[in-house]
């Protein structure tokens, strides 16, 4: 149990990672908030996943899966209303054309 | 949107007290006399309390085809962060950021926020505008379009039994 619990954790460092590199490589601000989604869709998912198998069958882990529906909620509301925010104020979206 | 007021039934109220409490069971995880009886009376204070402007009403076969529609959901989620994963790791960055204006054909709110919420959850698609039930999508692949009209098709089959209100 946990060997399983370290694969999902490390895991979901190396989303986190990717999410980090893909803000700083990614040309534009609605491009980069691509990449932050990516950190909780399955960098945040597979952390969670893993501490709560590290946890074993405890009110702790039904917590925790309580944080990660509310995660799969939340996070896109957060992620439109800044979108939203950023083409309200104006921002142009980079388009980039190369097939 | 508009609040509706609706008279509610007991019924109702005592399901969204019941949601409450559970709720309240899993965040004090406590199981003394004293913490369940204020948890369960506060969960009916809190119901009565909203209970007066909620449109939301349940009904059990919309809910179960929004949990039938979740698994598929989920697996597109996973597949579209490794293709996204690999698009950002690519030393040529071959992303194709573009604007697509979604005309949808749902007609009711909670179906436009269902597929609002679905598109911005799948990493590489970020829904930016809404007016009606058209939306105004953000993306970084060419064939991300097909992948929302797949997506599109999927909800309106969820609601196509349902009254339209919008």
């Amino acid at each position: 149990m946990d060997i399983l619990s370290i694969i999902f954790i490390v895991a979901g460092l190396f989303f986190l990672i990717v999410a980090a590199i893909g803000v700083i490589r990614l040309p534009d601000m609605y491009s980069r908030s691509h990449a932050v989604s990516l950190t909780d869709s399955l960098g945040a998912f597979l952390m969670l996943v893993g501490i709560a198998l590290h946890e074993g069958l405890s009110i702790n882990m039904l917590k925790i899966l309580v944080v990660l529906v509310l995660l799969y909620i939340l996070n896109p509301v957060i992620a439109h209303a800044t979108v939203r925010a950023a083409l309200r104020s104006g921002l142009k979206p980079l388009e980039k054309e190369n097939s | 949107m508009a609040t509706r007021s609706r008279p509610v039934s007991s019924e109702f109220l005592f399901f969204k007290a019941m949601a409450l409490f559970v709720f309240w069971v899993l965040l004090s995880a406590s199981f003394e006399w004293i913490h369940l009886g204020l948890g369960l009376f506060f969960s009916f204070i809190v119901a009565w309390l909203n209970s007066g402007h909620s449109p939301f009403v349940p009904k059990f076969r919309l809910w179960l085809r929004i949990l039938l529609y979740l698994p598929w959901l989920f697996y597109k989620i996973i597949q579209s962060s490794l293709h996204l994963s690999k698009l950002i790791l690519h030393p040529a960055l071959p992303i194709v950021p573009h604007m697509i204006s979604v005309e949808s054909k749902l007609r009711h709110h909670a179906a436009v926020v269902l597929l609002g919420n679905s598109i911005t959850l799948t990493p590489g698609t970020i829904t930016v505008e809404v007016d009606g039930s058209n939306l105004i999508v953000h993306a970084m692949d060419k064939n991300d379009e097909a992948a929302i009209k797949q997506m599109e098709s999927k909800i309106a089959h969820i609601f196509k039994d349902e009254e339209p209100d919008l």
